[in-house]
Formats: C-alpha cells, sequence, structure tokens
C-alpha cells in the first residue's frame, strides 16, 4: 500500500514538477523569512537577520538537490536529462553517429535475423497441443545401419494393439509423387499423405469444417475417406462447407471427403500436403516391407525412453513371429527432434558467427567512441571540475552508448526485416519450418537485449578511461596536437586486434563452406547432365492393375517420344538422380551361404527401362545394357554399377553372375548379371559410392507393383519446353487420367541438389564479407586517428632528417603488426572453432592449411590496403605546417 | 549552549522530527527551532538535511502537509503526524530505548 502511494507520489510529482519545484522554492522562502523574523525578534537588525538566515541556509540550490535526490523519480529525471544531453551530443557529431548506428544496425539486424530463424525452428513448439509429447517411432536396424528406419504394418499393427506408452499412435505413408487427382479437371497430382485413424487426434488438430476420420475408419471394408487442406478446399471445392460429404477420386478411388483442416494447419516437413486420404491397413503376410512413419502421443509421466523401451520389446515379438525377418528394435524421437534436428549445426554455426559479427560492429563503435572521448576530455574534466561524480559522468557515457545502440537496434530491426526476406528467399527445401517465421515477442526482446548489452559494452570502454584519468591532468593538458597517452594507444591496438581475430574465425568458416561447395559441385553426377530433361509420369493405381497396362502405357510413350525429331535417347526410371532413391533390397550372390533372418547385403535397385542409360549417359563399363530380349518379364536380367561389381565380385568377372535379391528366400527367382555401368549419385552429391542394382521395369517381379511412378528422362537438342508440351500432348492422347508433374532440367535438379550448403555458404559468405568490411573500417580508422594525433611528432621526424619512405615504413608496419597479431589470434582461436562446423564440410578438413593460409593471407592483404590511405597520408605531411600544427 | 553541536546519528533525525511533530504541526523554521530548543543546542539542524528528511518522510506517508498562514500572517507549509507515523514513532521510540539501556550497560560494565 505504502509502496503504491510512493509511486504514486513519485509519478505526480514528476508530472507537476514545476510546481512542485516552486511549492519547494517558497517553503524554502518561507523558512528563510521565519528565520529573518525570529533574528529581529531577539533585536539583530534587519540586515544582519538576514545574512545570518542566509549563512544558516547554506545555498539554496544545494539544498533543493539534496531534496530532489530523495525521490527515486529524479533518477527518471536525471535519465530523462542525460537522454537529450546524448541526442545533442549525437546531432553535434552526425558522421559519428551515422557511422555507428550504421554498424550496430548492420550487427544487430544480422542477429535478429538469425535469431528469429533458430527462434522459429530450434526454439518454438511444434504447432500442436503439448507438442513435446509427440514422438516419431522407428524400426532400428543395426545389421543393416538403420537408424530411423520405418515401420511396417506387422510392427505398426502390434504396436498399435499391445502399446500402453502413448494415448495413440498413428501410421502415415507419404508417397513422394501425391495422389493424382482425376475427375472433371485435367489430371493433377496433389501432394498428400496417407494416414491412420488416429492422425489428427495424435497430433491433437481440429478440422475447420467436418470432422477427422473416426476410430476404425482405417480398417479394410470401410469406405475410403479423405481430410483435405484449407487451401485443396479453396482451389479444387470453392471453399464450399457443403463439399464435405462430396466425393473425389484419388489415384483412382473415389474418397468421400470428410473434414477440412484450417490453413494454420502444417505437417511437419509434409508442409505442402493437401489431401489426407485413409491409410488402411489389411492384416499383413510377411514382414518386411517397412514403409511406415509411427506417429505417438505419449501418455503424461511416460518418458520417450520407456516408450522405446516397451516399442522394442513389441518389436521383438513380431520378429519372432515372422521367424524369417530381421530383429529390430523400437526408437522414440521427439517429433521437434526429427524435424529440425539435422538443421541445428548449421543454424548455430550461423548463429555464433552473426555474434561474431555483432562483436566486431561493437568493437568498431568502441574504437570510435574511444578516440572520440579523447576529443572529450577537456569536457569531462569540466563537468567533473563542476561537480559532477564520477558515476554521474559514466553514466551519462552509457546513457549516450546505449542510445545510439538502441537507435541502431531499431534500425537492425528493419535490416533483420530485409534479410528475413532473402534467407527465406534463398532456403526453400532447406531449413524445415521456414513459414513459421516471424518477429514475435522473443525476436523483439532479443534484439532489445542485445542493443542494451552492446551498447553497455560499448560504453564501458571509454567510461573505463575515464574512470583511470585524473580530472587536474586533462585540464592541465591543451587537449590539442598533446601526443597520445600509452593507455588510450594500448586500448586501440587491443580492439584492433581482436576485431582481426574475430574477422579470421568468420572468413575461415566461410572460406571452408566455399571450398566445400566447389568440390561438391566437382563430385561427377556419374553421367552427362547436359540436355536432359526429366519429369515425372506417375500412373494412378487404380486403373493399371495389370502388368500388361503398365508395360504398354509406357513402352508406347518412349516408343513415341524416341520418334520425335531433336530426341536422342528417352527412358524411364523409378529412383532419378542425384536425390531420389526409393527403394533399397537385400540381395545375396549365388554360392553365397546365408541363414534365414541373418542380413545380407543392401544395395539400391531401380527398375528402368531399355534405353534409360543411354538417356541419362551413363557409360557402360562392361558387358551390355538392357535389350529388347529383356523385355520378357521371366528373362530376370541386371545391370549392376561398378563399385556393387568392386565390392562383391573382386577378381572375377561380374557378367554372368546370379544374385537372389529381395528377401532371403531360397525358392526367389534368380537374376543374372548382364552389364556393367558407371556409378551413378542417387543420395546426393556427398554421399559415398554405394552398390546399385538396375533391372528390367517390364520384370514380373516388379510390374506392376513397383513401376506405378516413373520418372521420364529425355536427352534431348530440342528446347526443353517444346519437348515438355509435346510430353503432355502424348501422355494426355494415351489416358487423359494420367499427370505430368514434375517437369525440370538434370542441371535444375544437380543445382538444387546442393541448395542446402549453397544456402550456409552465401549466409555465412555474407557475414564473414562484412566482417571483413567491418574489420577494414575499423583498423582504417585507428590508423588515421594516430596519424592525425602525431601529425606534429612526424612533422619533428622529418625535420630531423626521415625520409618520407621511412614514414610510410614507420605507420604501416604499426598498422601491419597490429593486423599480424590479430591473424595470428585468429588462426588459433579458428583451429578450434571450425571442428564444430565439421559435419558441414564435404571433401574439405576443418583445418585445411589452404583455406588458413590463403584466408590469412587475403585478410592480411585487406588490412594492409587499408592502412595505406592514413600512412600515404602521414607521408605528405608538411614538417613546417605540421610543426605549426602545435 | 553546552559545548559544540554533535553530529546526529544516522536515521535519528528522522525520529526527532516525528517527535517534534507528535506535538503540533509546525512548519520547517519551527521544527528546526524545536529540536534547537529542546536539545539546549546539542543538535543544531541544517536545512540541508532537513527538507530531504521531509520529502523522505512524506513519500513513505509518516507525514504529511498542508500549507497555512503562521502566526504572524505568512503563508507556510505545515508538516504533521499520519496515524501511521505516530504508529512509527512509538515503535521507534521503544526501539530507542532498549538500544540505549543496551548501549549503557555495556558501557557501564567496561567501568
Amino acid at each position: 500500500m505504502a509502496f503504491l502511494k510512493q509511486i504514486a507520489k513519485g509519478l505526480k510529482a514528476l508530472l507537476q514538477r514545476r510546481r512542485e519545484d516552486a511549492e519547494l522554492d517558497e517553503e524554502l522562502q518561507s523558512y528563510v523569512d521565519a528565520a529573518v523574523a525570529e533574528k529581529m525578534n531577539a533585536g539583530a537588525t534587519r540586515e544582519d537577520a538576514r545574512r545570518a538566515a542566509r549563512l544558516e541556509m547554506g545555498s539554496a540550490d544545494a539544498v533543493k538537490e539534496e531534496v530532489r535526490s530523495v525521490s527515486w523519480e529524479t533518477t527518471i529525471d536525471t535519465l530523462w536529462q542525460d537522454a537529450r544531453f546524448a541526442i545533442r551530443m549525437l546531432r553535434k557529431n552526425p558522421g559519428f553517429t551515422a557511422i555507428a548506428v550504421l554498424t550496430l544496425a548492420l550487427g544487430i539486424g544480422a542477429n535478429t535475423a538469425i535469431f528469429s530463424v533458430v527462434n522459429a525452428v530450434l526454439l518454438r513448439p511444434l504447432p500442436y497441443p503439448n507438442s513435446d509429447r509427440v514422438m516419431m517411432v522407428f524400426l532400428q536396424d543395426p545389421s543393416l545401419g538403420l537408424d530411423r528406419g520405418d515401420y511396417g504394418d506387422a510392427d505398426f499393427l502390434a504396436l498399435r494393439q499391445q502399446q500402453r506408452s502413448f494415448d495413440g499412435v498413428a501410421a502415415f505413408s507419404s508417397p513422394d509423387n501425391g495422389f493424382a487427382l482425376t475427375g472433371e479437371q485435367a489430371p493433377e497430382e496433389i501432394p498428400g499423405t496417407a494416414v491412420t485413424d488416429a492422425f489428427f487426434d495424435v497430433l491433437g488438430a481440429k478440422p475447420l469444417v467436418g470432422r477427422t476420420f473416426l476410430p476404425g475408419e482405417d480398417r479394410p471394408g470401410q469406405p475410403p475417406s479423405v481430410v483435405v487442406s484449407d487451401r485443396f478446399w479453396r482451389e479444387h471445392l470453392h471453399a464450399d462447407p457443403a463439399a464435405v460429404g462430396k466425393a473425389i477420386t484419388l489415384g483412382g478411388t473415389s474418397h468421400a471427403i470428410v473434414g477440412v483442416m484450417p490453413a494454420s494447419f502444417h505437417f511437419g516437413s509434409n508442409d505442402n500436403d493437401q489431401v489426407w486420404p485413409i491409410l488402411q491397413l489389411r492384416a499383413p503376410v510377411q514382414r518386411p516391407p517397412f514403409f511406415l512413419t509411427v506417429l505417438g502421443r505419449l501418455k503424461p509421466g511416460v518418458s520417450a525412453t520407456e516408450a522405446s523401451a516397451e516399442a522394442s520389446h513389441i518389436a521383438t515379438g513380431v520378429a519372432e513371429q515372422y521367424p524369417r525377418s530381421n530383429k529390430v528394435t523400437a526408437l522414440a524421437v521427439p517429433m521437434k527432434e526429427v524435424l529440425v534436428g539435422s538443421s541445428r549445426p548449421a543454424l548455430l554455426v550461423m548463429l555464433g558467427a552473426v555474434g561474431l559479427v555483432l562483436l566486431i560492429a561493437v568493437v568498431n563503435v568502441a574504437n570510435l567512441q574511444v578516440a572520440r572521448s579523447a576529443a572529450r576530455q577537456r569536457e569531462m574534466a569540466i563537468r567533473g571540475a563542476l561537480g559532477a561524480g564520477q558515476w554521474r559522468l559514466v553514466r551519462q557515457l552509457l546513457t549516450e552508448s546505449v542510445l545510439l545502440a538502441v537507435i541502431g537496434g531499431a534500425l537492425g530491426l528493419a535490416v533483420a526485416h530485409w534479410g528475413l526476406g532473402a534467407i527465406v528467399a534463398l532456403s526453400p527445401g532447406v531449413v524445415p519450418r521456414m513459414d513459421e517465421i516471424s518477429v514475435d515477442a522473443a525476436v523483439l526482446l532479443y534484439t532489445l537485449g542485445i542493443a542494451m548489452v552492446t551498447g553497455i559494452l560499448f560504453g564501458l570502454t571509454p567510461a573505463f578511461r575515464l574512470r583511470a584519468r585524473r580530472i587536474g591532468d586533462s585540464l592541465k593538458q591543451s587537449g590539442k596536437g598533446s601526443p597520445e597517452t600509452s593507455g588510450s594507444s594500448l586500448l586501440h591496438n587491443l580492439l584492433v586486434i581482436s576485431e582481426f581475430s574475430l574477422a579470421l574465425i568468420l572468413l575461415i568458416g566461410a572460406g571452408l563452406l566455399i571450398r566445400s561447395l566447389s568440390r561438391l559441385e566437382a563430385v561427377s553426377p556419374g553421367f552427362d547432365p547436359g540436355q536432359v530433361l526429366t519429369m515425372r509420369v506417375p500412373l494412378p493405381p487404380a486403373q493399371y492393375k495389370k502388368a500388361s497396362q503398365v508395360t504398354s502405357f509406357y513402352q508406347q510413350l518412349l516408343d513415341d517420344m524416341e520418334s520425335k525429331p531433336g530426341v536422342r535417347a528417352a527412358g524411364i526410371t523409378m529412383s532419378l538422380p542425384p536425390n531420389l532413391l526409393e527403394l533399397e533390397n537385400p540381395f545375396h550372390m549365388e554360392g553365397q551361404s546365408y541363414e534365414p533372418g541373418k542380413a545380407t547385403y543392401l544395395a539400391e535397385e531401380i527398375p528402368v527401362s531399355q534405353d534409360y542409360f543411354r538417356a541419362l549417359g551413363v557409360p557402360l563399363v562392361a558387358g551390355r545394357f538392357f535389350d529388347d530380349s529383356d523385355r520378357d518379364p521371366s528373362r530376370h536380367s541386371l545391370v549392376i554399377n561398378q563399385t556393387m561389381a568392386r565390392r562383391y565380385f573382386a577378381g572375377k568377372d561380374a557378367v554372368g553372375q546370379r544374385v537372389q535379391t529381395g528377401d532371403a528366400n531360397p525358392k526367389s527367382d534368380w537374376y543374372t548379371i548382364v552389364g556393367v555401368a558407371g556409378d551413378v549419385k542417387y543420395e546426393g552429391l556427398d554421399a559415398k559410392e554405394q552398390a546399385t542394382m538396375y533391372v528390367a521395369y517390364s520384370d514380373d517381379g516388379w510390374c506392376p507393383w513397383f513401376v506405378k511412378s516413373m520418372s521420364l528422362v529425355v536427352r534431348t537438342t530440342a528446347n526443353p519446353a517444346e519437348i515438355a508440351s509435346a510430353v503432355r500432348a502424348d501422355v494426355a492422347g494415351l489416358d487423359s487420367t494420367v499427370p505430368v508433374t514434375d517437369v525440370v532440367t538434370m542441371d535444375q535438379l544437380l543445382s538444387k541438389s546442393v541448395s542446402g550448403p549453397r544456402f550456409r555458404t552465401v549466409l555465412l559468405g555474407t557475414f564473414a564479407g562484412l566482417a571483413l568490411v567491418l574489420a577494414s573500417i575499423g583498423i582504417y580508422g585507428v590508423l588515421a586517428y594516430s596519424v592525425a594525433r602525431r601529425t606534429h611528432e612526424i612533422g619533428v621526424r622529418m625535420a630531423l632528417g626521415a625520409q618520407r619512405g621511412q614514414v610510410l615504413w614507420f605507420i604501416m608496419s604499426q598498422g601491419a603488426r597490429l593486423a599480424l597479431i590479430g591473424v595470428v589470434i585468429g588462426v588459433v582461436a579458428s583451429l578450434a572453432l571450425t571442428r564444430l562446423m565439421a559435419s558441414l564440410l564435404f571433401g574439405v578438413s576443418a583445418t585445411d592449411p589452404l583455406t588458413f593460409i590463403g584466408v590469412a593471407a587475403l585478410l592480411f592483404a585487406v588490412a594492409l590496403l587499408a592502412c595505406c590511405v592514413p600512412a600515404l597520408r602521414a607521408m605528405r605531411v608538411d614538417p613546417v605546417v605540421a610543426l605549426r600544427y602545435e | 549552549m553546552t559545548g559544540k553541536p554533535i553530529a546526529l546519528v544516522q536515521g535519528t533525525l528522522d525520529m526527532l522530527i516525528l517527535k517534534t511533530l507528535a506535538l503540533e504541526p509546525l512548519h520547517g523554521y519551527g521544527i528546526a527551532q524545536r529540536i534547537d530548543q529542546i536539545s539546549r543546542g546539542a543538535f543544531q539542524v541544517n536545512p540541508g538535511s532537513l527538507f530531504p528528511a521531509f520529502r523522505r518522510l512524506e513519500r513513505s506517508g509518516l507525514i504529511d502537509a498542508e500549507w497555512r498562514a503562521t502566526e504572524n500572517n505568512r503563508r507556510a507549509k505545515y508538516y504533521f503526524l499520519t496515524s501511521l507515523g505516530r504508529k512509527k514513532l512509538s515503535t521507534e521510540t521503544k526501539e530507542w530505548g532498549r538500544q540505549i539501556a543496551a548501549i549503557t550497560r555495556i558501557l557501564e560494565a567496561e567501568s
């Protein structure tokens, strides 16, 4: 209560300061009057009484100051005074202010931008209620090197039935191709995920219109239903609430729309999803296949470890039911971790990088402040002599620098806004959750926080110097042209050295990323990417149930394409380099002993058409590619890649050898190797070489089950756009319900495949460039300042016979020494720090000597360049003018 | 006057002011005079410490003030005790008594 009254009184006093002041004046006056009256009563003359009373009172101003200092609002008042004074000082030095504010805006802006990303991606919880309990459950099979492997239907159904750790579990399967939407319009492929009944309940997501799936709706035999996205509802259903209950045809099957999800609903990395058809799982007959991802919502009080243990126990039971399958364990991982875990190292490196940039900016401004405070020594000394306490002076300086930093921070928000736009534009598909980025309270607080800390940091440097200085000494100094004190030049030097070490760390980081990127881009994908156009032509599964339907469609398409002028070869494939691998399969060689249930070797296995190799430009190493004879579905020919030949058929001719693929089963078909092709990267340019097997797409082990969503590869001398429209026309002629999607040239695909590394490189490169510029400005400023202060000294030296060359050398060596020390410290620090980014590098070690030496040399050269201007100025000093300068 | 004025123990000025006002509302000069008189000149309080003390006590709600005419018809700011101030004075007085007694005991035990 009393406390509140205090505040109320203080606020009143603050608002009515003039009245309060007048009242105090009047009170003091009445005190003096009373004293005078008293003294006259005692017999003094009026004059004597007045003098005595005034003597008793002392300085009325001092009393008023004392009274004011009692109340808390005075602090605010002085702060306001300080701020107004600071604004006046900053306006008097527009050059200094502009440079400082700009430097800070860049530093703070970069930090705000990166923090916004980190905040949205790493810090904020996923947009579901109690999202920390949403887990993804994986199967681990160490024998196959599977760390986070998919679930199979057998395992999922067992888990759903037996588990006690989760409030609910759901499985989903997201085909890369999405679902072909057919009906009145041209066929279109809609990205989507097939999900089991509890999917939305596990996430805790509520529909906008209609309902989500009911328990049991995923039982086989139930009429298929689908939940659609807000976007789909708007684009395809005219946002009509009555659309719920109607049917759409997805993948050739009619699905009843039961609900619409709100626009705010996103699901993980599949955030383009527009439809969620129900996933109906039949009673499993075998294990594998593994093709499902499992979601579960942990019960309160159950840990991920406990859930993993229970799921592992269940998986062991399933393995016993299917004796030929592998023993696996299960692992529950928080969904957020699955989603963003892989971007964490890069983002943290970026956060560290912008932190360094800000430090450099702070050092730069501190440098300017130190130089300026030297010029303001007399001002400070006079204020001190007039009675300002040391703390009061420090506070004044701090107010100035915090004000600078806050202005810089405000401008930094604008920089961040612009920078975020650039980052988002650069990063599609590189960083997850980018659509969730926003400048929220956390970001604003962070910005304000770093602005304050920044201001205090660079405000304290000159303030400490002020403390160390005796007021009398400053007053005695003439102020102008006095030689630099050793203390301040030491401070300058330390600042420049630290700037250079920080800049070097950033530059080396950026250098390593640039080298990695160029290494990565130099990796041969294993084929000739020029003049290759790719697209996907997926067949609606419901209409293409028989192998003959599939092969006749694709064969007709390929024949049509190859007869077109400008087309040199056309082929189809299930997996497309450099980044789309659909399937890996176990295999074993003839004559090799194996035990059922024990893992064998694993190879990428890809059904392709005859001319696929020619269309892509894959070299033949031995034997032959597929030919017409392989169109026979029971011919069972294989083309393997060089790595597989070298790894598993070392010392003998692979051609003619036989292997069995898929699960170990003595009764399965033998495949004969007919040729060896060059290695092709299907798992990214940065992946190690993998064993690959190609099988003819018409093979009866594959067609029609796996041959539904094929990519078309066309090698052409014609304009890609023409070819694309030719394909569209041809496909429409063959079957109007078949869509053509993802039309893109191979060059574009390759470029897109390195967009992650490129994103990181551009970002870190920008920050390093910024650091380089700031550090150069820093060393330039310090040397220019030092030359200006030493004009007199230089004049004396020259008058005494120093040559201009010597003066040049004298100044240059001063700068060079600082830069060199900074570079050496930076190299040592980098040796320790670059290890943190080892996971981001490709083909370059974290301590790559070439990068270290090259970058250090570059930085040193830039430093010398920055030193040139002041050094040349020093060289041109006219001794006569310089001596008169005093 | 008996000897030189004594420097006030930190915090005792507030108590003296409260005690002075316990008798009747007074203006600043009146308070100074009263303290001077009652202490027989032992405590001389100057405006530099008196007025900040008024402000302090006013802010903590122990005293309040109003402008009134003085006996010789001038305007002056009269301070008076609030009920909170009265309570504070009685507890402070007791506390002071206990402290003095304790200190005295210690000093006398010494001799």
